[in-house]
């Protein structure tokens, strides 16, 4: 049985959306993930990134493996000090974005992962959390 | 920190773009200007974008494919996307991704049997 592993990165530059997608990969084969979980993991974790940068310039990529008796699971926070959410609800809508994307990446990200958690306050910051799980 | 470029070759008329497997954001938004130039630059009839190597299409990815594909367009050719992997495909339709007007082949092959077909266009 592994023992659980846990890491975290910053995400300061533009270079670092790519550096968090190769990290995230690295922390989904380990744990065991099949090719398409492991693509959808990283893609949603590539939005997330993205946004941490886009919209709070900084932020920071935390990571665990969870292990329970009957499932294995991977969970990533993301969390800025940015200008934060005011409408969680609108910000989960298809379509709505205030950068001139496409609007995909919040909603996206949820519907790639099994579970998705945003806690958001204006002026403090934004952390979102996604878990994969696998059983074993 | 080395990053992958974009390649682009011209082939008979066709421009052949390669994609790098990881690309960051700043190669991915050179992908416009690089095709656009090269587009005119050789008088191409179409332009074949081979993911195959890609393992990651997120929506930024994509909506540069997609606004490609449009100018590509504009400037009377046409976009073939091929060699998407099966579980990029999935992730991309979970997430809610299109690629806009650009049409889709298996391989490289079966995007120059796809220009080749089209009015216009193609490598003959």
């Amino acid at each position: 049985m592994s023992a659980e592993r846990q890491g975290e990165m910053r995400i300061l530059t533009e270079g670092d959306i790519v550096v968090a997608r190769k990290v995230v990969r690295g922390v989904a084969n380990d744990a065991g993930f099949g090719l398409t979980d492991v693509t959808r993991i990283v893609t949603a974790a590539s939005e997330l990134t993205r946004n941490v940068f886009r919209y709070a310039g900084a932020g920071v990529l935390r990571w665990r493996n969870i292990d329970t008796n009957s499932s294995v699971g991977v969970e990533f926070v993301f969390e800025d000090y940015g200008p934060g959410i005011a409408d969680i609800p609108q910000a989960m809508q298809e379509g709505f974005t205030t950068s001139g994307g496409l609007g995909l990446g919040l909603p996206g990200a949820k519907r790639l992962m099994d579970e998705f958690d945003i806690c958001s306050e204006p002026g403090k910051g934004t952390t979102i959390k996604i878990t994969k799980w696998k059983n074993k | 920190m080395t990053h992958d470029r974009i390649l682009v070759i011209k082939v008979r008329d066709v421009l052949m773009v390669t994609m790098p497997a990881d690309p960051d954001d700043a190669t991915v938004g050179e992908l416009q200007e690089q095709v656009l130039g090269a587009l005119d630059h050789h008088r191409a009839n179409g332009l074949v974008l081979d993911i195959s190597a890609v393992d990651t299409l997120d929506s930024f990815f994509a909506r540069m494919v997609a606004e490609t594909s449009e100018m590509v367009a504009l400037m009377g050719s046409q976009t073939v996307v091929a060699g998407m992997r099966p579980s990029v495909a999935i992730t991309a339709t979970q997430l809610g991704l299109d690629l806009g007007n650009a049409k889709t082949a298996l391989d490289v092959d079966c995007a120059l049997d796809l220009l080749n077909a089209m009015p216009g266009g193609g490598s003959k």
